[in-house]
């Protein structure tokens, strides 16, 4: 099985790498930060009996995903899966933020996104199964002030990966879309955590749970994952709420989280 | 007067053991996380002695590039100013976690850190510590008692029990200097794992969350000031001869865990060894 990552040097991916590095997939990691997978590599080689390759660019440039498509091609290599987990958010308010972080958020979340996946499935072999794994979020199933472009990217990513599954199932493509709530993997997603006292607490999810059981759920032809009951739950409740009450809701818990933090 | 490194001194036990050291004239190295929390631990130990030899170094001791950094600074600073000699190496970085997070290299960050980091300061700076037929001091815990190694997944990638995880990191510091006695006593150096007892430091409260963050401020307020635990630190760094005893608590030896015995210890040395990718030392 051989298996690429991008945002491999991220928390997420990281533990990702090293689910698939545990079952013995091959791995293909990519990131912008060439340092950290270079010691990721490291190491995984050093705990696990598997390849591992890595290729540093920005995947926001088209030129850069061209020559990782060589790099990949010139090695004769062949792609069983795929973790599209390299996005990005700039919390706050839409016109406290320049356009060019703006529109950074849908170049990566989405552009790029979309970019590696019709890359990487020249790398298909006939006959055999190519899982995508798209990383979306819990804000995929809300309006999110606050987090406006960052969760509509993330339901573009949601809803593009349920059709996208649908037109290449008989060419047994199968996308899954993964919807975690909090991820502590960085220090300030922690502290985020912190400040949103009991609910942080209940919607944030075990990375190493989600690794393993996103991975099990791809395998089974699943669609979509959304880690945690009560992110679940809210999911749920979320569709039969008036998305405006919804949307309010969100707003006052993020006022008060943005502000807690900024204060801290 | 001694020479001393140790790691962790920014805040907490490491901070009270620094402040004591220098207050009886020795000098010293200390590490911490970042030149802003070493800034304020410089200011603060300036403050308390006079003419104190502290030099601060900063390195994030969980990624083993940085203890490999880091370490090779050190060597320099004393070779040129300590002539080459360490007597006494501190291994009091640790930290806690209420979720499974990595290191870069994909690590468990309190077995890096708590552990690894350790075993890979210790490696690089045996040869000053063999010049001077020094010691090795870590920081374990009562915690390690009752505790076994997960050898099948030692990272806790399976499901991770951030209390497990914690008292797994200190049974291998018990582990890690048994093994060493076994290879450097010969040598002439001799490792120690302190028991500080329970310490009112903020540990328990640096990048966590939810139940462990809370439990922690909870139970810290029974524990004593630093400066208790930083008592038996100063007499393992200025007795005369090496004390007996593997697990010391207020300067005296203490019972361990039977676990804490030759086969595993080389165990978890042959891993760490593959982790951290060196080879440290053989039986003689
Ligand atoms: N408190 C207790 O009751 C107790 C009991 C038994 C054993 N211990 C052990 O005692 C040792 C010291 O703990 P403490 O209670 O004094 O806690 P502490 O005040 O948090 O001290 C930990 C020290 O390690 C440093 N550190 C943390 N992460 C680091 C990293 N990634 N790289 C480099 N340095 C890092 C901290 O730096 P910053 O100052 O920048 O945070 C601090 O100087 C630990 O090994 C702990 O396991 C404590």
């Amino acid at each position: 099985m051989n298996v690429v990552i991008t945002g491999a040097a991220g928390g997420l991916g990281r533990a990702f790498a090293v689910e698939c590095a545990k079952r013995g997939y091959n791995l293909i990691l990519t990131d912008i930060f060439e340092d950290g997978l270079k010691i990721l590599k490291e190491g995984l080689i050093r705990r696990y009996d598997i390849n591992v390759i890595y290729y540093a660019c920005d995947i926001t440039d088209e030129q850069q995903i061209e020559k990782l498509k060589e790099y990949i091609s010139i090695r004769n290599i062949y792609i069983d899966m795929l973790f599209n987990v390299a996005g990005i958010d700039h919390e706050g308010a839409f016109t406290q933020r320049s356009f060019a972080q703006i529109n950074d958020i849908v170049k990566v979340n989405i552009e790029a996104t979309l970019r590696i996946t019709y890359m990487m499935l020249n790398f298909k072999r006939t006959d055999e199964p190519f899982r995508i794994i798209n990383v979306s979020s819990l804000a995929s199933q809300f309006p999110m002030p606050l987090k406006a472009v960052y969760a509509a990217s993330k339901r573009f990513i949601l809803d593009f990966s349920y059709a996208l599954n649908e037109e290449l199932n008989e060419k047994s493509v199968y996308v899954l879309s993964l919807c975690p709530g909090g991820l502590a993997t960085t220090k300030s997603a922690i502290e985020g955590m912190a400040v949103q006292g009991f609910f942080g607490n209940a919607t944030s999810n075990r990375l190493e749970v989600v690794a393993r059981r996103t991975i099990d759920k791809s395998l089974r032809k699943r669609r979509v994952y959304i880690p945690g009951t009560l992110n679940r739950i809210f999911s749920v409740a979320g569709r039969f709420l008036p998305v405006t009450m919804v949307t309010r809701v969100i707003y006052m818990r993020w006022k008060r989280a943005l502000s807690l933090r900024c204060s801290m | 007067m001694k020479n001393v490194v140790i790691t962790g001194a920014t805040s907490g036990i490491g901070l009270a053991v620094c402040e004591s050291l220098l207050l009886s004239g020795h000098r010293v190295i200390g590490i911490g996380r970042s030149a802003e929390s070493s800034e304020k631990a410089l200011s603060y130990l300036i403050s308390k002695t006079n003419d104190a030899d502290i030099t601060f170094f900063n390195a994030d001791l969980m990624q083993m590039e940085e203890v490999r950094i880091v370490s090779a600074k050190i060597m320099e600073y004393i070779d040129t100013n300590w002539d080459g000699k360490l007597d006494v190496l501190i291994n009091n970085a640790g930290c806690v976690r209420s979720r499974y997070c990595t290191t870069k290299e994909g690590y468990e960050q309190q077995f890096a850190l708590n552990h690894l980091a350790a075993f890979l300061m210790t490696y690089s700076l045996i040869n000053p510590l063999i010049k001077s037929k020094g010691r090795v001091i870590i920081t374990s815990s009562e915690s390690h008692k009752g505790m076994k190694i997960r050898w099948d997944d030692l990272m806790f990638t399976r499901f991770y029990r951030p209390l497990m995880a914690y008292k797994q990191s200190k049974l291998a510091n018990m582990l890690f200097s048994f093994g060493l006695n076994d290879r450097y006593s010969v040598y002439g150096i001799r490792a120690y794992c302190i028991d500080p007892g329970l310490v009112n430091t903020e540990i328990g409260l640096k990048q966590t969350f939810g139940i462990v963050s809370l439990a922690w401020s909870l139970r810290r307020k029974k524990g004593v000031q630093p400066d208790v635990p930083a008592k038996t630190y100063l007499y393992l760094v200025e007795s005369d001869k090496h004390p007996v005893g593997l697990y010391i608590h207020k300067n005296k030896p203490k019972e361990y865990s039977s676990y804490v015995n030759r086969e595993n210890a080389d165990r978890l040395w042959k891993i760490s060894e593959k982790l951290c990718s060196i080879e440290f030392g053989r039986f003689q």
